[in-house]
Formats: C-alpha cells, structure tokens, sequence
C-alpha cells in the first residue's frame, strides 16, 4: 500500500511554533482520548502542570537510555535532586522496591531497561504467585460459564484484583505499566455487561500484545467478543449498521479525530465491520457473513469493492492493518505512551520522533517504549508528572516492600474497592476512552484526604494479611542516630531522595518530634515520619 | 482506626447488576429466552430510533456538540478550579440536591395517573387504586403512592412538583447504559458527568460546591470539578490521633509550599476542607433538632443539611439510593417493596425539609432520577420488568407546585409495554438547574451539549 507515502509528511511537518495557543490547536489534531490533557494546555493552571523542565527542553534520540540520560544533563527540577536512576524507577514502576533499586544499580541504567523490555527474561515468582490467588483471573468464557453462575461478577472481579496483585508484586513492572496504558487505550469496562468475555480480553488482547504490535492488538481487539459487545458492534445488521464501534476505532482507537475521516467514512468504518459478533453461549466470536455489508467503502486511504458478504472479514482485517499503520494512529500510540512515560503535554516533537519509531518497526509497541527512554526529553522531565490513586497506592505497598502473606486475597479486595471509591479501579472507567492520564483529571480537595489515609493504613499495618514491613525497621539504625537523620535515612529508603532539610524538618515537627533528638525505635513514632512522607510532593510526583 | 473498605451493600450490586436476570423469563429455556430477548433488543432499536431521532437527537449531533463542548469546559475548568475552602465572598446560588434511585425506579407507583383505568387493569394486584392516593394534582389525574404521606405538608405549601415520563435518549434496558447515559448526560462519548458541567458552568466557589454524600462520587459529578466525595461528615478528616492533627496539617502544608504543580493548591484546599468540616461539627447541638428516619438515604441527607446550614458552600450535592430494581414483591399500599421504599424516600425528605428550616428550603431544590420507568404491565412475580419512561420528584424551593410535561395516558404506552419517555431529562434537569443556580440557556448548552432545552414549566 502506499498509504505512508503520502500520509508520511504529516509526521515529519510538526508544528514549530512553541506558543501555547498554538500547542491547543494542535489538540484537536490528535487523539480526542487527549483532549483534556491538550485543552488544558495555555491557561494558567494547566501551565502549572506542565514542569518547566519539560516545556523547555528540546529533546533528541540517543542511541542508548544511559547516552540519553547524560545527554538530558542535570534536570531541572525545584523538588527532585539529580538523580536519573531514581526518576527511572519513578517512571518505569509503580514504585521502586529495594529490590529494583539494587537491580538497577547493579545493571546499569540499560541492562535494566532491557530485561524490563523483555519480561520473559525476569523470573516472576512473587508476581506469578500473587496473580494465581485468582484462579478465574483472564478465564475464558467457557471456564467462566462453567465454573460460576450466569452473570456473576466473580471472574470480572478475579481479573481486576489479580491486576492489581500483579502490579504490586511483579518485578515485571514495565510491562505491567504497558499493560495498564493499553487497558485505557483499547478499552473495555469491567465490570460491565460482559461479564463472561472480559477477563479473557485482558488476557488475550491486552497482555499478549503490550509488547507486541499494535497491529496485532488491534487484530485481534476487533474479533473479541468484549470488545463487540462493549461498542455494540454485535448489534449491526447488514441493513441496520451500528456506527460505535466504527466510529470510536477511527477517533479512540487509531487515527483520531483530525486526522480528516468525514462522517461518510466513519459510516463506511462501521459497515466494514460489519458481521463481527459472537455467541453468547460460548462467548466466542465468530463473522456472520449475513450480517456484512457489501459495497464499496472508503475510509481515509483505505478503498475497497467489498462486494462479497464471504469475503468481508478479510476486508476488515485488511482495513484494520491499514489503520493501524497509518501515520496519524503512530502518533496516537506514541502519544498515549509519551503521556505515561514523560509528560502530561508531551512536546509534538517528542510524539513525531516516536511516531517514526512506531511505523519504522511494524507497529512495535515495545519499540516505542524503548525509544522513550532513549530520548533525552524522557531525562529531563523530572517531576513533571502526578501520581493518579492507582499509583499513589500501588506505589506505596511496593516502596514499603510489602510482602504475600497467606490470606491476602481479602486486603487486595480492599484495595480495589478502596481505589474504586477513589475513582480509580482497574478497568473500572465508565466511558469508552479509558481513564485520563494527566493531573488536572485527578485533582481535589477529598482526593488529597483519601490519599493521606490510605498512607496511614499501609505504613501503620491496618490492614491485616499484606506482609507489612514494621516502620521501625524501615531503616538500619546507626549508634546515636537523630531523628533527623533517621528521617533522611527514612526518605531515602522510600522515596529513592533526600529531601532538602526544611522538608527533613517539616516532617519531624509533623510526627511532634524534635530534629536533633535520638531517633524514635517504636513502630508508632516512625509510622508518623514514615507516612508523611509518602504524603508529600516527593511521592505523588513522578 | 479507619474503617477497612467494604464492598458495596447487595443492594448496590444487586442495582450494578450486569445483565439483569429480567429477559430470562422471556423464554421456557435460557437460549431460548436469549434469543428473544436480543430479537426484542433489535425490534426496540428498530421501532424507537425513528421516534427517538425525529426528537432531535441522534449519536452524531451528541458527538459533535460533545467535544467542542468537552474542550470549552476544561478551558473553564481553569476558572472554576480556583476555589477556596470557606464561602467567604463567593455568591450563593442555593443549593441543588440530586437523588438517585438506583434500578429503576417505577415511575406508576411513585406518581400514579389514578384516573386511568388501564392501569389497574394492567396491574391487578400491585396497581394503586384512586382511593387510597395521596392527593396531589387532582385536576391531571395524578396521585402520590400513599406511603409518600410525611410529604403531605410540602404538598399544602406547594413545594413538591412532578414529571411523568421521563426518560434519557439511551434506549437501553441495561442498567449499566442507561445509569452511564443519564449520568454523563450524553450517550457520546463525552466523558466528564453532567453535574461536573454544572459545576463547571456555574463558575468559581468552594471545596464543597460539589459533595457526594453517602459513598462515592457518582459518574454525573465525574470531571473537572473536583468534588468531594464523603460517606458522612465524620469521615472528613485525616486518620491520626486528634491532638496529631494540628502537627500534621501544619508539616503538610510545608511539604507544598512552593511546589510549582497544582497538587500544592489542593493540599491547601483539603487542609482547609477539614477546617471547615471540624467546625461544622463542633458547632452541632448535642441534641438532633430534627428526627430524622433510620437508613442510609436519611443519614446522608442529614449530613448534608449540616453542611447546607453550615455555610460550606454546597451548591451540587447527590445522593444514591439502592433497591429500585423492583421485578418481585412490589406489593401494595399496605406493604412490599414499593410501600417500604416510597415510604422511605418520603420520610427522609420531609425530614430534610424540616431541618432545613423555611427559609434555607427556599434555597435548597431536590430533584430525582432513575435510569429508567418500568413497564406497565405487572409480572408473574408481583413485581415489573425493564421499561422505559419513569416519574421524577421535584422537592424545595423555586418549584411550581404539581405535575408538569407531556402525558397522553396509558393506552398510548409502546407495543412493548413501555411509557415512552414525553419528557426528556435533559428539558426537566436543564429547567430546575437553570433555576435553581442562576445558569442561563447558553451556561447550560455545555452541560448537555447539542441540546435546546423546552421548559416544562417546572421552576416557579
């Protein structure tokens, strides 16, 4: 196809202009899953959100992460002290347990990087052990069917938890990361309706090709039973197409609204789809030649005669390959991943280099990811991003090394509906566009509050059965250690900083204890420290 | 020690319930049953969406007005995000209280057009008969289920109003589309809620200009906004020891100061937040004013009204009520489901308006919603189906007393069974808002985008 050839300069002509009115313009150029974020963008508060770290930096690719990272120089951050190993485990974990601040030291800034690319090549005990609490975690609909009663929520729930497990205790943390991104990208909400066909669309579609490609994600996202019921596709008829899911795959899922598709072609989107459903009865999907609509459609560069009913699935396959490659859908993809990874306002600069990326390697959703972190914008955006509830709690159990205790599947049920009260269970997202990535979607008064309590219980060990660390012994106590240096020793430990001393101080006069004094040895008085600090600015940024 | 979180109540997960077991007793076997209910799903599709888009809505027209919309929003966002934690000098616009009863709410039991004799033909034994009505708008043949009496003296004041069918423009029977449709206020995909754009619209204030009460924060209030979601005032506080407090907030405030990210602001916002609650609390005498019923709904409700009386700045405030998914054991005016929860529901809103005193009521709307009416027709179980158009209760200040919009009778329900939805939420929810908080016709086109609201007549 010729497709990239005459789409291609759309990659290369990105916007120069650094004005922030000229920034909103572009929002509506991209993926409208992006609007809020884009929106924000030129005004005072949302100006706030961008650091100036990553407004400013112009940012180029390396050939390695470490050549990157020097090359980024000192960031400039007002809170963060210089340190890219600790803003890499920031970024690339939902919160580094000693364990990856020993590996990464160990490793190097790219061997890590590159076991982190390759999940496989990480032995996963503890992630595999804690996910297998679920049995029904990622069940196929026929287990499900078996195994439970008709529209029960315990699979959904299953997966959701074990999702969770997973991100607080594998070491395949990237790929969990990834995992999370694509779960909003090509999202399907759980619970839902689709209560015997989602844990398996987790498992099928979105773990199996996070690292993949997205071509073959988005395959394989078109024939699942979840997905066609969630956006009604099983519901078009030859003669009675339903436009969601044609319409939300051009503006959520690839090329975004912008990219130019008039209303004609998000028609001729659904009727290519058309005849994709599946039985309810063995939660499998199947084409339904009937139900396809035949006749020529054109959908951007895509045409075709589509003149046999038989030969329909092929053409949407067809289609689906040209959607997944088209320039405007490798700037969504790199977007979405440069949102996670750098900034709430990634520069267009940043998002076309990773578009190239994106294109050059089939659709290589690892490429991408791998290019994030060998470009020196990734470096230099120290801070610059907000921890959401999910990380902000998953975050904390791990930077406190919680470990699996028998029993445990109760507390991570209370982590999920604890995060669902915050707004932020997995998968849990209403609407089709998956749950915002940016800080202005996450920030409120009752948030703050929800937060700070949820610190309380982890480091203070209410919630029985997670395998809690005692705060006293969060730090090796040295002979005549104060409580400002056990304070430090304390931050350093969880935050992977050392905060300046006005901080140090701050949170000692918090836990009503005095700087210069021998350092507390109770679980109660180190809990105070300890939870103070994962309530401040160093832990809910990123 | 915090209270550990708990799973919703069987109640609430009986409402969330994914595939309501409703369409298993279409057929003698589960296929069988499948079958017509997704032939059914088709006919309803195929039979309604004329009528539906001849109304003026349609999928594209939300799309289009949903994302210009969605952007001009959090462009306003930036305005309405810098709020303060005391009202100090902001204007009050009263406050809007929005009820949701979760399951589908049987809008004919609620609000029954006693002097159609369908109905009691169509519900032999879980019909409300004229006799026994509560009196309200007697000149359109409407009366209220007569466990709804503690309302009598709202009634004689003329500050109770009512709409029969009403529905959203989702056509869906499933709780999960038609809750998530009339929520965000759209069936595009607009994702922040109607209330968030309210909110929105309705420019700067405080923390507590948008509250949940009673558990988390509904999809409608989802956005920009910022609310505060609380189980009760109680649980607005920070889980250290009393006398830690004041050290704590003070440490929090220092770990912000000068952090160049929103977070710092909102860590100023939720410290004040406490302030505001603490003093809330301490100011309540040691004997409740006003006896309030038992149950959750009257809890929240209570609680609300402290923060109403307390001057925090409530401008939108929801509140859900579970158990409304009614297909067994509605039973009659003397006891069931319906008697018990109409009851209820009645109680803890008189009580609400007692509390609050004649003059706050004056500032203070209730409006209620469900995601949908059920069907005309009772079941075999004592109980009713699925529908579609359902009743909505106006309580408060600023209302026209009586029943307000379209009703053409119940002969003229759908070949389904359903009451048609006359009314659109979108005209009876962009009236009382309007009213109620002072927005103006082009404030609300934001909150439902694509839509040109028709007043019913509903604010006085």
């Amino acid at each position: 196809m010729d497709i990239e050839e005459r789409d291609a300069p759309g990659v290369e002509e990105a916007p120069r202009s650094a004005s922030r009115r000229a920034l909103f313009g572009l929002g509506a150029v991209l993926a409208a899953g992006a609007v809020a974020g884009e929106a924000l963008v030129g005004e005072a508060d949302a100006a706030e959100a961008a650091t100036a770290a990553t407004a400013v930096h112009r940012g180029k690719q390396y050939r390695t992460a470490s050549a990157a990272a020097k090359a980024a120089g000192r960031a400039r951050s007002r809170l963060f002290p210089h340190d890219p190993h600790a803003h890499l485990l920031r970024r690339a974990t939902f919160g580094p347990r000693p364990k990856d601040v020993a590996d990464l030291k160990r490793l190097g800034i790219d061997r890590w990087l590159e076991r982190q690319l390759d999940p496989r090549s990480i032995k996963d005990t503890r992630g595999t052990k804690a996910a297998a609490l679920f049995p029904l975690d990622g069940a196929g609909p026929g287990t499900i069917l078996r195994k439970t009663k008709r529209y029960s929520w315990d699979a959904m729930m299953a997966t959701a938890q074990a999702t969770l497990a997973r991100q607080v205790f594998s070491d395949r943390q990237l790929y969990e990361i990834v995992v999370d991104v694509f779960a909003d990208h090509l999202h399907v909400a759980i619970p839902g309706g689709q209560w015997h066909t989602t844990p398996s669309w987790i498992k099928d579609v979105i773990r199996k090709h996070a690292f993949g490609t997205y071509e073959g994600m988005l395959l394989a996202a078109m024939k699942h039973p979840a997905m066609l019921s969630f956006l009604s596709n099983d519901e078009s008829r030859r003669k009675n197409v339903n436009e969601n899911l044609g319409r939300e795959l051009l503006e959520l899922h690839t090329v975004g609204r912008g990219a130019g598709y008039t209303e004609t072609m998000v028609r001729s989107s659904a009727k290519i789809l058309s005849g994709r459903t599946w039985d309810y009865d063995t939660g499998r999907y199947y084409f339904n030649e009937p139900w396809h609509w035949t006749g020529r459609v054109k959908v951007l560069g895509f045409s075709h005669a589509n003149a046999s009913m038989y030969r329909g699935e092929q053409v949407g396959d067809a289609y689906l390959k040209y959607l997944a490659h088209h320039p405007a859908t490798a700037r969504t993809i790199a977007r979405k991943l440069a949102v996670r990874f750098v900034s709430d306002t990634p520069s267009p600069a940043l998002v076309n280099r990773l578009a190239r990326v994106y294109l050059r390697h089939g659709t290589s959703i690892r490429a991408v990811v791998d290019a994030i972190f060998k470009s020196s914008d990734f470096w230099a955006s120290v801070g610059g991003k907000m921890r959401r509830p999910l990380d902000d709690a998953v975050g904390a159990l791990r930077v406190l090394d919680v470990r699996r205790a028998a029993g445990m599947r109760t507390p991570i049920g209370w982590l999920y509906w604890n995060l669902n009260a915050q707004g932020h269970a997995p998968y849990a997202w209403g609407p089709p566009n998956g749950y915002p990535d940016v800080a202005a979607a996450w920030l409120g008064a009752g948030a703050m509050l929800q937060r700070w309590n949820l610190h309380r219980a982890f480091v203070n060990g209410w919630w029985p059965k997670l395998g809690w660390t005692k705060p006293s012994k969060l730090v090796k106590r040295t002979a005549g250690m104060t409580t400002l240096q056990w304070t430090r020793a304390a931050a350093k430990r969880l935050l992977g900083v050392t905060p300046s001393n006005r901080h140090l101080v701050a949170v000692v006069h918090g836990a009503k204890l005095t700087a210069g004094s021998p350092a507390p040895t109770d679980d109660w008085r180190c809990g105070k420290l300890a939870t103070l600090l994962l309530d401040s600015p160093y832990f809910q940024l990123r | 020690m915090p209270q550990n979180p708990a799973p919703p109540s069987d109640d609430v997960l009986r409402t969330l319930h994914p595939d309501c077991p409703d369409w298993r007793r279409l057929g003698p076997t589960g296929e069988d049953a499948a079958l017509r209910a997704m032939a059914e799903a088709q006919r309803v599709v195929e039979e309604e969406r004329d009528a539906a888009w001849a109304g003026g809505f349609n999928r594209r027209t939300f799309l289009k007005g949903g994302l210009g919309v969605g952007v001009a929003a959090l462009g306003a966002q930036l305005v309405t995000s810098r709020v303060s934690y005391a009202a100090a000098d902001e204007p009050q616009h009263g406050t809007l209280v929005v009820v949701f009863l979760r399951g589908g709410m049987d809008g004919l039991s609620m609000l029954v057009p006693a002097s159609d004799p369908q109905l009691v033909k169509e519900r032999p034994n879980i019909g409300v008969r004229a006799g026994s009505l509560l009196e309200f708008d007697t000149a359109r043949g409407f009366g209220l289920h007569p466990a709804m009496a503690p309302l009598r003296p709202l009634i004689a004041q003329g500050r109770v109003a009512a709409v029969p069918a009403v529905s959203t423009p989702d056509l869906s029977r499933s709780h999960f589309q038609a809750q998530d449709c009339l929520e965000r206020g759209s069936s595009g995909s607009l994702s922040t809620g109607w209330l968030d754009r309210v909110l929105v619209a309705s420019g700067p204030g405080t923390t507590f200009r948008g509250v949940a009460v009673g558990g988390t924060t509904p999809r409608s209030l989802v956005g920009a906004a910022n609310p505060i979601a609380m189980h009760d005032l109680g649980s607005v506080k920070l889980d250290v020891d009393k006398a830690d407090t004041a050290a704590t907030t003070a440490a929090l405030r220092s770990l912000y100061t000068g952090v160049d990210h929103p977070i710092a602001k909102q860590t100023t916002l939720a410290i004040g937040a406490l302030g505001t609650v603490a003093r809330i609390r301490a100011a309540q005498p040691a004997a409740d004013a006003v006896h309030y019923p038992d149950g959750n709904f009257a809890d929240a409700l209570k609680n609300l009204a402290m923060l109403i009386k307390g001057g925090a700045g409530v401008r939108v405030a929801c509140v859900d009520v579970g158990g409304w998914d009614t297909h067994t054991g509605m039973g009659n005016v003397d006891r069931g489901d319906m008697q018990r929860h109409l009851g209820d529901l009645a109680a803890a809103l008189a009580a609400f308006a007692e509390d609050l005193g004649p003059d706050r009521l004056d500032d203070t709307t209730v409006v209620t919603m469900s995601e949908f009416g059920r069907r005309v027709e009772e079941n075999a179980s004592g109980g009713t189906d699925h529908g579609h158009g359902g009743a909505v209760l106006i309580v408060g200040g600023g209302v026209r007393p009586g029943v307000h919009g379209a009703w053409h009778g119940l002969a003229q329900r759908t070949t389904l069974g359903d009451i048609p939805g006359w009314n659109d939420y979108r005209d009876v929810l962009s009236e009382v808002v309007g009213a109620r908080l002072g927005l103006s016709a082009g404030q609300l086109n934001g909150v439902f985008p694509g839509w040109r609201a028709k007043p019913l007549g509903i604010a006085a």
